[in-house]
């Protein structure tokens, strides 16, 4: 009996479930897409993606008044309140850790992959909340809501570079236009302490589905791994918030120590000869398969990648293939799913990687010079393409470093060629408030390498604005470059032109006071100060007086 | 013809110096001295300097930000009829040196009322061949500029010129606030004269109320100069960039003085307090070296000059070496002197360490900051021994010489 009254509330609530999602607006979509990359490793991205239909965002006249009642089936709610509070229009939070290589690997799925944390918003103006107010209320709110210090990204580190971030969705034609908040926190660290409200923000959190691969141990073993949150809106679909996690892992690091593990046991097993070290499956990357399909998603995808003009072996046997992408359509059928993805052929590893850039410009940044009161940005620029190319350049740099831009110089081959540069707009930095922005419209010719120049002087801070490991020194936000399509940002057809790209991040030594010294300091210039005052003030108060030296103790005084 | 020899001697002397010095800065621009913090503060670098006139021409607004801190006047000036290139600068700063030996000289001169004097040549020579003088200046650090415009206003106001004088002061106000403490002394020297009465002290028998036409002159071309600033740089933010940072202290890159280590180690709620402990400080000193040296403005001059060199936010290496210059425009104290070698010995010591300690630290990276801050006390130390050994030969100097069996003290 009590068997039976469980299975009809099960069936009940599913079947409520069911209907709910059937009967709203909010579509929730999963795809997982994985791709070889040329030295070997696999790059997974997750891509999460609900839409609610025929929602607007918030308008921030509307801040002050009661919101309308929030119900949502599969969005988050957590995340929704956040977004209605703020009434923000367009988010885009990353975390990532690891340097891209954009190189051999090419572009990421999800363009965000600049080190550190990354958070830019658009919002639209107006209402009884200053944007600032707005920005800083969205910062404390997500900072709470994925466990990262992004309340830290305060106007230290806040910008506006509307040129770079322009929005990937739509904004709605308010009467007061919309403004761009971006911040970026360099030395921002992803862990499973991110992952976890990450994973409570999907509808199936990691039970069921493509997120039940979602193994942080061994996600936060790769070599690279970040993840994303954008909110975007779209006139004719609604509000679309897509949740995305890429990895880079490298099969063949697991498969040496394997080998390592079994060369030591003295077990060489036939295997392992047979199986090539580039070989992966959800097993190997991830140690879990897809055991149940998540029932609220309306499309469970998963792409493969598939290598050109080399052989390989797919199992199962996938959905479609078309364009060198197998797909496979998760159904209550296919699961318990493992993907297997075998090369017959031996791998060899590429000593001389391919010269062939899988993207259009490659961008290397460093900081020069040995004191820790001056220095020299340099940034080489290569086109690997046979024509010139036209990039945007951004840099949003904290105070703590302050450029000379009279410095800039920008040289082909040791000569310069100031006429490569232009269009540049600067809002110099505020010394403990406000960063650098540097925005520069940058040519370079076919096949070329430029390289450009500038010397910053490093500020000296106050010992209270030093992190307790002073001596480790700040991590800088990387630069972004965006290689343009004819003159324009972001073409679609051309999806390897338009992208960012994020140099590596920089470490800048800055110099430290004595940090045991704030009471021996106050003592000693003080007590100098008093001396050389006490000194002064006792020469000018008082007069000279000669006086008559006698033995005898009845001396007399003659004033003059 | 005799008569003639030190004026030819002087003339020699002074072109040669002045040529040498040139020909020194042209054939060895050193790109390094730009950077020293010694040489130059953040607000008196000539790269700063640079960057501003960059940002101005490109239609950037130099003062939202960033690291220019220079006067709205030296912005127009340098955009439009003052040479900006690096020899154009080398020239300028040349001249400005040379302009400002031969202001020495002439305070000189008027104070001894001869037309020449033996002595030109080497007050001249002290000005050209002074390290603290001559390194700024190499370093086109604009504190160079600053000290022609004190020795020119002081030099019209012993030529009894009262409104260029005041005219040079509101120009040297506008570049560095602090300078601001020598207008009591310069009027005083405008209402009387600047003859030495050292030895013979009178009270002041003039009137104050002279005074007060002259400080309505002073705040004329003041206002109107601040006016100008503005109107040239288009907004009131530069006044928060320029005179508020020598009241804030927002840049604390270390330089000679005694502010900026004390500011990075403050904590942070005195930090308010303390600045204006110290900017408070330096107004403290006006009024008593004003009444004491009432017979001889000049010499007060001379001693307030000493204390902002030793108590301003920002000093540069220019500031002690005007002062220790301008010692030679007084031979009648030095027999009073209590510790002249002391004095010289502590400043041998400050600048050997100081330039070595700021590289030990900052490039080096074998010493930390303390280093430094230990040489910019000793300098501080050596600068207020000078200091005070002045004020004391300036007012021993009436008693006149010891004699058997008395003794001079203080009551």
């Amino acid at each position: 009996m009590r068997h039976w009254l469980r299975v009809s509330l099960h069936l009940c609530i599913s079947l409520t479930y069911v209907l709910c999602t059937e009967a709203s607006n909010e579509h929730f979509h999963e795809k997982l897409s994985l791709r070889s990359l040329r030295d070997g490793k696999v790059a997974s991205t997750f891509t999460f993606t609900t839409v609610l239909n025929g929602v607007e965002p918030r308008h921030p006249e509307t801040l002050g008044s009661k919101d309308a009642s929030q119900h949502y089936n599969v969005f988050p709610l957590a995340l929704g309140q956040v977004l209605r509070e703020y009434g923000v229009t367009e988010l885009h939070l990353s975390m990532n850790a690891g340097k891209w290589n954009y190189e051999q690997w090419g572009y990421p799925d999800e363009l965000s992959a600049g080190t550190g944390a990354e958070l830019w918003v658009w919002m639209g103006e107006g209402g009884p909340l200053s944007i600032e107010q707005r920005w800083d209320g969205l910062r404390n709110a997500l900072s709470g809501l994925f466990c990262a210090s992004l309340a830290t990204m305060d106007e230290q580190r806040t910008t506006s570079p509307s040129m770079t971030f322009i929005p990937e969705g739509a904004l709605p034609i308010w009467n007061r236009p919309h403004l761009l908040r971006h911040a970026s926190l360099p030395s921002e660290h992803v862990c499973t302490e991110n992952l976890t409200p990450f994973l409570k923000l999907l509808p199936c959190k990691s039970f069921s589905g493509i997120a039940s691969l979602l193994n942080p141990h061994r996600l936060f073993d790769s070599d690279w791994h970040g993840m994303g949150i954008h909110v975007l809106w779209h006139p004719d679909k609604g509000v679309e918030i897509r949740l995305a996690f890429q990895s880079v892992s490298d099969p063949l690091r697991v498969s040496r120590s394997k080998r390592r593990g079994m060369c030591l046991s003295l077990k060489p097993t036939q295997s392992s000869s047979t199986k090539s070290p580039q070989d992966w499956s959800f097993r190997s990357l991830f140690n879990r398969q897809i055991d149940r399909q998540c029932p609220v998603a309306r499309t469970s995808t998963i792409e493969v990648a598939l290598p050109v003009n080399e052989a390989y072996s797919l199992e199962p046997s996938p959905s479609t293939v078309e364009l060198n992408v197998a797909r496979f359509y998760m159904t209550n059928e296919s699961v318990p799913l493992d993907i297997n993805f075998r090369w017959p052929a031996e791998f060899t590893y590429p000593v001389n990687p391919p010269s062939q850039s899988l993207v259009p410009l490659s961008v290397q940044r460093t900081l020069r010079g040995s004191s820790q009161a001056h220095g020299q940005v340099s940034v080489h620029l290569r086109n690997h393409l046979d024509e010139s190319v036209q990039a945007m350049y951004l840099e949003t740099m904290p105070w703590l470093v302050l450029f000379y831009l009279h410095t800039l110089q920008i040289k082909l081959d040791d000569a310069p060629r100031d006429d490569l540069i232009s269009n540049i707009s600067y809002i110099p930095s505020i010394l403990h408030s406000r960063p650098t922005t540097l925005q520069a419209l940058i040519t370079v010719p076919p096949k070329a390498t430029i390289r450009l120049t500038m010397d910053v002087t490093k500020a000296f801070l106050r010992y209270t604005e030093h992190p307790p490991d002073a001596q480790r020194g700040w991590d800088l936000p990387p630069a972004v470059i965006v290689p343009l399509v004819n003159g324009t940002l972001r073409g679609p057809a051309q999806p390897s032109l338009g992208s960012r790209i994020y140099t590596p991040i920089l470490l800048v030594d800055l110099a430290t006071p004595d940090f045991s010294m704030p009471y021996n300091v106050i003592i000693f210039t003080c007590t100098v100060l008093a001396f050389l005052f006490g000194t002064i003030f006792n020469l000018l108060t008082r007069k000279f007086v000669i006086v008559r030296l006698t033995l005898n103790p009845g001396c007399t005084v003659h004033d003059l | 013809m005799q008569a003639y020899l030190p004026a030819r001697q002087f003339g020699a002397t002074f072109t040669a110096l002045a040529a040498g010095r040139l020909l020194l800065a042209l054939a060895w621009p050193l790109d390094s001295l730009l950077y020293d913090q010694q040489l130059s503060s953040p607000l008196t670098s000539y790269l700063s300097l640079q960057e501003g006139l960059y940002l101005f021409s490109n239609g950037v607004d130099p003062y939202d930000g960033g690291s220019f801190r220079h006067s709205p006047l030296l912005l127009s000036f340098f955009s439009t009829i003052l040479p900006s290139s690096r020899i154009g600068a080398q020239l300028l700063w040349t001249l400005a040196d040379s302009v400002s030996a031969l202001c020495l000289v002439t305070i000189w001169r008027a104070r001894q009322r001869v037309p020449y004097s033996s002595r030109d040549a080497m007050i001249a020579s002290l000005y050209l061949l002074n390290p603290y003088l001559f390194m700024p200046s190499l370093a086109l650090s604009t504190s160079t500029l600053e000290n022609t415009l004190t020795l020119v206003s002081l030099a019209l106001a012993c030529r009894q010129r009262p409104s260029q004088a005041l005219l040079v002061l509101s120009f040297l106000t506008q570049l560095s606030l602090s300078s601001i403490l020598l207008l009591p002394p310069l009027l005083l020297l405008l209402i009387t004269d600047h003859l030495s009465h050292l030895a013979s002290p009178k009270s002041f028998n003039g009137s104050l109320k002279r005074t007060l036409p002259l400080l309505g002159e002073f705040s004329l071309y003041f206002v109107s100069l601040t006016f100008a600033s503005t109107v040239s740089a288009g907004s009131w933010k530069w006044m928060l960039q320029t005179w508020g940072a020598s009241l804030n202290l927002p840049d604390l890159s270390p330089n000679p003085g005694m502010w900026w280590y004390f500011f990075t180690e403050m904590f942070d709620h005195f930090r308010p307090f303390f600045l204006m402990v110290f900017s408070v400080h330096l107004l403290i000193y006006v009024a008593p070296i004003c009444i004491k040296f009432q017979h001889d403005p000049l010499y007060a001059a001379f001693i307030l000059l000493g204390t902002l060199a030793t108590f301003k936010p920002y000093p540069t290496l220019s500031d002690p070496g005007l002062f220790l210059t301008m010692v030679t425009l007084f031979p009648e104290v030095y027999p009073y002197f209590r510790h002249p070698i002391v004095t010289a010995l502590l400043h041998l010591h400050a600048s050997l360490l100081l330039p070595l300690f700021n590289r030990l630290w900052l490039t080096q990276g074998t010493g930390n900051a303390n280093f430094f801050y230990a040489s910019t006390l000793v300098f501080a130390c050596s600068n207020g021994a000078a200091l005070v050994d002045c004020i004391w030969a300036g007012l021993r100097i009436a008693i006149g010489e010891d004699k058997e069996g008395y003794h001079v003290v203080q009551e």
